[in-house]
């Protein structure tokens, strides 16, 4: 799923753990716990404040609870000053946290 | 509020503790021995004792449905467990997963999609109600989201239905909905209103609006 300036993507499973893990390799602890499990789908937004992200009041938060047939991948909105880089310099940008929705990709340097 | 902190730690290593990668090895190759199902061992996590669950780490919930599992299907006993080793007999398993079949057994995974014979009873950005119950047994329908109105999204193709295989009721194969709900709708007062929450829906999980 995209990332917008309209809309913030988020993805969790509140059930149990299921993750992309062929994609993105074994998920964090956190995402497999019981805060992030509950609080995800009720307040993103405090959530996001954990991990340093703040949204705009009018952004828009959709959450995402996945089940172990559909894995999802957020895709971060491509961050200002990376205009002019290639793909390998944009992969570089791109964190796990970025892929789940609980952080954004890298401005570069 | 409620569970505290997410509180997610830096540069987290895939394993706390060398006990963690055996419990990941053990339950995977118990999963080998082809006597259960994987609905059926989520299934076990769920249901041990809420006390137990959470206050367990991740891995040592892992351990502790495995034991359920393996005590059920006939591979272990309480004797056994008090032993620290095999005292009882134990059954005999269909299969046993060798170490040079695991990196085909791990890429191979276990695919879960199935074909359907019956169209699409929902279609997308139809409005519908996830179903109000409360089961006994195995389901992905959260409690947060039963007897909620929401629009569906996507249709997807079948999948194995988890509330059924769990329980070694066949596979009996349903469509998968994408739904989604303002958080209003979720929370009611106080929600935010920015949020909108979504999930994937069994075709028995939903009825028209």
């Amino acid at each position: 799923m995209f990332n917008t300036p309209e809309t913030h993507n988020l993805v969790v499973c509140t059930l149990c753990s299921c993750y992309p893990w062929s994609v993105l390799g074994l998920p964090p602890v956190w995402y497999k716990a019981p805060p992030y499990r509950s609080r995800a789908v009720i307040d993103p937004r405090g959530v996001l404040e954990e991990f340093g992200l703040t949204l705009s009041a009018e952004t828009k938060i959709r959450v995402w609870d996945s089940t172990a047939e559909l894995r999802y991948l957020v895709v971060p909105m491509r961050p200002e000053g990376s205009e002019k880089l290639d793909e390998a310099a944009l992969a570089d940008l791109v964190s796990r946290d970025s892929m789940i929705g609980t952080g954004l990709a890298r401005v570069p340097a | 509020m409620g569970f505290g902190p997410v509180a997610p730690e830096q540069d987290e290593p895939y394993f706390h503790a060398e006990w963690e990668k055996r419990a990941l090895g053990v339950t995977l190759a118990a999963g080998g021995l082809g006597a259960w199902n994987i609905d059926e061992s989520r299934h076990a996590r769920e249901s041990l004792h809420p006390a137990i669950y959470y206050s367990s780490s991740y891995y040592e919930i892992w351990i502790r449905a495995l034991e359920v599992l393996l005590k059920r299907h006939g591979f272990l006993s309480d004797a056994d467990l008090a032993a620290g080793k095999a005292v009882d007999g134990a059954a005999t398993p269909k299969r046993v997963l060798k170490a040079e079949a695991v990196a085909a057994v791990l890429a191979r995974g276990g695919p879960c999609d199935r074909p359907l014979a019956a169209p699409a009873r929902f279609r997308e950005g139809e409005r519908v109600r996830t179903k109000t119950f409360n089961p006994t047994g195995h389901t992905r329908l959260p409690r947060y989201a039963r007897g909620k109105l929401g629009t569906v999204e996507a249709v997807h193709d079948g999948f194995v239905f988890p509330d059924s295989n769990a329980h070694g009721e066949g596979e009996n194969p349903q469509r998968l909905y994408t739904v989604v709900f303002d958080g209003s709708e979720v929370w009611g007062e106080g929600a935010d209103p920015t949020l909108s929450v979504s999930i994937d829906a069994w075709e028995s999980y939903l009825e028209p609006a």
